[in-house]
């Protein structure tokens, strides 16, 4: 890791460490309501508390409302020397509130048509004669709960007014959406945005939009004259930050009684909450197979809970865990083994476009040694613990995308400095950046800086969303490398009277073809004094009439407690494909941080409210369960590591997003060859598991004896 | 907010009896939690951490003398361990190392929550409290001192100094079911011993205060369902009141299992 030495001994500079000289601090008020009109608001009382300098309201921010729509929905700010000053002051805020109605249920949302958006409908082949003509049916009704994304740094922003200039120091994902965004917003010149986020303490996605403490800092900043800082505690993190939304799945699957799928529909409901949008849910049914009759409809019901905001493979983690958990349930049915299943409905081409790249056959092969490992996993089941494995096949996007640009940066010195205004949300972006501007311009990582984090100090760059920063960001890197190569070789042919076709860099030297010249860089560039060698990049386009997706499969293996209804992950091996690998050691952090992810989502983490209010139960990290190291299984991680020909100069995809899709119906799917109890619901709590099992009873007693 | 940090027992009490309102903080895991969501502004805090009698264990004729100050780290490990195997059960479940390097016995007591993993391992053991003030020193067992949800007998000038139990043998253990597996308050817990025909069971997290429920060795059988049966769980985030009951039968039915085998 580039960076190790600064994060290892602090010196990395979060939003979270920002201090300016005169800086404030703002607190947020937000609502005790799940839906509420605010009457009147007087914020007299706060302003004379001490320590407070301003207050601001609905009518100063639209960020904030007298409408709030959900808990904790922000409503006023207030700015004072210290955080505590600006928190007891909320308490002096009069607020008249009207509390109405909420509407927690989504499925009553939308027998209400109380939806986010239209509808999301999608059709292709003739579902309903597929169906009938099918030799077999299962149906099953799926549900996820609402998580949250808890980035260890919580959403926050340091805002100051130079002038008119507005610099905002902030913890994000995207630089420059948030300068247009807050440009747009505040009717500034984007120019007159400076963003800056040097190092970055996790978002997941979260952390694309400015959000409410950014305007508020912004404007309580341009009242008082003074930097102020809006930072979120981790209790509103908890309460109002964002969350993976909650669906409920209805879903059917027909197919012959050799395994052939015939046809796929699904009915999804999307809790999307009081604002946001109708995620991907429907994704995996429709592109994970080779079906010819797929009807899918998603429904975005808004109801009076906290807006979602996209979390790690928005809808495919949800929409994975259901389709992947039916067709093993169909599977079972035509006691077909579920890998077997799940070559045979391969999806070779896509129905519109080919692949830029798809080795996922090559992922269901590496699988094997894995999947064989249960014959002597169900062996260990006793009347208490019982053993299983399970798998489950990850699609999803990962790509990247133009525009991107970087910039390098040669010096007389032979040092390589790259210049992107991008950012590293934690990912090791840093390095792997370093990486392909060392690899393409032929010298030893320690040549190489990446200076990054602040647009005023470079040009656009992706957002590090969609699991795009490597794949949006490294070819333009690496374009950068490459033009300042040329021009180095260009020098270098001039000076040793050589064709430049016959010169490369290599570690560190200039090298002729022939093996007689081999000079440091240094000497080379070193002529320069003064001047500079300028490299410049670009992010081609990605192929066209291509689709560019990530691909993968998980096995996970289990073990039971049937009797208090514990569920222990005990090994799960990750078999994806990305394309090109850059960095090994940080492509196996990823896929490690999403099992772990995944495994609370799974497991353990669910937002709880009060049903008769909307009031959040769980607002802290003791109530809301994360997973701790003792909940880690064993994790075992390959990547395929194969560039993809078509795309871009790098032939890497991205991997942020495709761990944290299958690891749900993988566990679900071992529970099931562990117990036989189907899996229906997340999280699987105990309480869940022993329901599962009791029903698994009630059906077996139910079922005829054979089919 | 002052902190008031005495170096022996008496400075202590005599502190506590002119500030009574001066909350007693020895490895902070519950006060610091308690000041950080503002459920509590003591006027003062009283630092028991330099004071040295409240440190430690020992064997006294036939009975094991827990100071307050006993950390779950030491609980767990070592000649305690073996005189004391259900508190050792307990204390590696609490928290994590940090916790435990820093929770106190005697803090549990102060807290006397429900879900205290201390507390059922002491009950079936019999265990009494030593209470000290200016006034002088008193026992209570700890079912008497265990008065509510949160509340026990200590009055407003005294401190916790100790917690007895006898020495003797017997087979004991404890289970904790979590949501996870670390880092976990109780969803339930149960201390289990058998002491000769005596069957004595503790539950936490499964009443308002930590049960216990004792049957003869005869009873065997029914003692299961006799503990919970015995529980009056609720409904909470951490579980339902019949997963509670469920949970209790499963883990008495285990912990007669393991000491009886
Ligand atoms: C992250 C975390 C995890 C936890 N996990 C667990 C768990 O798994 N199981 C569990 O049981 N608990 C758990 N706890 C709670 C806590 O650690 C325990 O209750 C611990 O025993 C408290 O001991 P302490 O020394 O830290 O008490 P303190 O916080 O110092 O004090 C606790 C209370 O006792 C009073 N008190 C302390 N000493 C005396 C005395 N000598 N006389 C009179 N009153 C006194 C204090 O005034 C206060 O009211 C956890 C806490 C945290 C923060």
């Amino acid at each position: 890791m580039a960076d190790a030495p600064q994060r290892a001994r602090g010196e990395a500079q979060y939003t979270a460490d920002v201090l300016l000289p005169g800086m404030l601090h703002a607190a947020l008020l937000r609502s005790p309501h799940a839906y509420a009109r605010v009457k009147k608001i007087d914020v007299r009382r706060a302003l004379e508390a001490p320590g407070v300098h301003a207050a601001v309201g609905p009518e100063d921010v639209e960020a904030l409302t007298d409408e709030p729509g959900f808990f904790g929905a922000p409503v006023a700010a207030i700015a004072a020397n210290t955080v505590e000053q600006a928190r007891a002051a909320l308490e002096l805020i009069d607020v008249e509130w009207e509390p109405l109605e909420p509407l927690l249920d989504p499925d009553e949302a939308v027998r209400r048509g109380q939806l986010t958006d239209e509808p999301r409908r999608n059709e292709r082949g003739d579902f309903e004669r597929a169906l009938a003509d099918a030799d077999v049916v299962v149906e099953g009704e799926y549900r996820t709960q609402v998580v949250l994304h808890n980035p260890l740094e919580t959403h926050q922003s340091v805002c100051r007014w130079e002038g008119d200039t507005l610099e905002i120091y902030t913890s994000t994902q995207y630089i420059w959406g948030i300068r247009s965004r807050v440009a747009k917003q505040l009717g500034v010149e984007p120019d007159n945005v400076r963003v800056v986020c040097n190092y970055m303490g996790g978002g997941f996605g979260a952390k694309n939009d400015p959000g409410e403490y950014t305007y508020v800092a912004a404007e309580l900043a341009r009242r008082t004259g003074r930097p102020v800082k809006c930072a979120l505690t981790r209790r509103e993190e908890n309460l109002a930050a964002g969350n993976r939304n909650a669906t409920i799945q209805r879903l059917t699957v027909g197919a012959r009684s050799d395994g052939t799928i015939t046809a796929l529909g699904g009915e999804f409901v999307n809790a999307v909450g009081w604002d946001g949008w109708i995620a991907p849910t429907d994704g995996p049914m429709q592109t994970l197979y080779h079906c010819e009759n797929v009807r899918t409809v998603t429904y975005g019901a808004k109801i009076n809970t906290a807006p979602m905001k996209a979390f790690r493979a928005p809808g495919y983690v949800e929409g994975t865990f259901g389709l992947e958990c039916l067709l093993d349930e169909l599977a079972a049915r035509l006691d077909v083994d579920p890998l077997e299943l799940r070559r045979k409905n391969y999806a070779h081409s896509s129905n519109e476009r080919p692949y830029s790249s798809k080795n996922l056959m090559e992922c269901y092969r590496r699988a094997e040694p894995h999947w064989e490992r249960r014959h002597e996993l169900r062996t260990r089941s006793d009347s208490t613990w019982k053993y299983g494995a399970g798998l489950a096949s990850q699609i999803w996007y990962g790509g990247g995308g133009p525009p991107s640009y970087a910039w390098t940066r040669v010096g007389s010195d032979g040092r390589i400095t790259v210049i992107t205004a991008m950012q590293d949300i934690g990912t090791g972006t840093r390095t792997a950046m370093a990486q392909i501007a060392a690899e393409e311009l032929g010298v030893p990582l320690d040549r190489v800086r990446v200076e990054l984090g602040d647009s005023a100090r470079g040009p656009f760059a992706s957002i590090s969303a969609g699991s795009s920063t490597t794949p949006s960001m490294g070819p333009a890197v690496r374009a950068a490398a490459a033009d300042a190569k040329r021009q180095i070789i260009e020098i270098a042919a001039q000076r040793h009277h050589l064709e430049e076709r016959v010169l490369d860099i290599s570690d560190g030297n200039v090298v002729s073809a022939d093996g007689n010249l081999s000079s440091p860089l240094e000497e080379i560039v070193g002529l320069l004094e003064n001047a500079q060698i300028l490299g410049k990049g670009a992010r081609g386009p990605n192929p066209t009439g291509m689709q560019v997706l990530t691909f993968g499969v998980q096995v996970a293996e289990v073990a039971v407690d049937v009797e208090t209804g514990e569920v222990r992950v005990l090994r799960v091996a990750a078999i994806h494909d990305v394309g090109r690998v850059i960095n090994p050691l940080g492509a196996s952090s990823q896929v490690e941080g999403g099992i772990i992810q995944g495994i609370g989502h799974t497991l353990s983490e669910q937002r709880l409210l009060d049903p008769a209010t909307g009031t959040v139960l769980t607002q802290s990290l003791d109530a809301y369960r994360l997973p701790t190291i003792a909940d880690v299984p064993e994790i075992v991680c390959e990547l395929i590591d194969k560039p993809d020909e078509h795309l871009t100069n790098l032939g890497s995809k991205g991997l942020g997003e495709p761990p944290i899709v299958p690891i749900a119906a993988a566990i679900a799917n071992a529970i099931r060859d562990a117990t036989g109890a189907d899996i229906h619901s997340l999280p699987i709590t105990r309480e869940e598991m022993l329901r599962a099992l009791e029903a698994a009873k009630q059906k077996q007693r139910g079922a005829p004896a054979a089919v | 907010m002052d902190v008031l940090t005495p170096s022996t027992l008496d400075e202590a009490l005599r502190l506590k009896a002119e500030v009574p309102a001066a909350r007693p903080i020895q490895g902070g895991t519950d006060v610091m939690v308690e000041l950080n969501f503002d459920r509590a502004r003591p006027p003062a805090l009283l630092n028991l951490n330099e004071v040295r009698e409240l440190r430690g264990w020992s064997r006294e004729n036939g009975t094991l003398r827990l100071g307050s100050g006993l950390t779950y780290t030491e609980a767990m490990a070592g000649p305690l361990a073996e005189a004391f195997p259900a508190l050792a059960e307990a204390s590696r479940t609490v928290g994590s190392p940090q916790i435990r390097n820093r929770g106190t016995i005697g803090g549990n007591l102060g807290t006397a929550s429900p879900a205290g993993d201390a507390l059922p391992p002491l009950l079936v053991r019999g265990a009494e409290v030593e209470l000290a003030s200016v006034r002088g020193a008193r026992t209570l067992l700890l079912t008497e001192f265990l008065v509510g949800p949160k509340r026990n007998a200590l009055e407003p000038d005294e401190l916790v100094t100790a917690v007895r139990v006898p020495a003797g043998p017997g087979s004991e253990t404890f289970m904790k079911v979590g949501p996870r597996n670390a880092m976990v308050i109780a969803v339930v817990s149960l201390a289990l011993r058998v002491d000769g025909d005596e069957l004595l069971a503790s539950y936490g997290s499964a009443g308002p205060v930590t049960g216990l429920v004792r049957a003869p060795l005869s009873e065997r059988a029914g003692f299961p369902e006799q503990v919970a049966a015995a529980a009056s769980p609720i409904d909470d985030v951490r579980g339902t009141s019949a997963y509670r009951r469920h949970a209790l039968r499963v883990l008495t039915t285990r912990a007669l299992d393991r000491c009886l085998a």
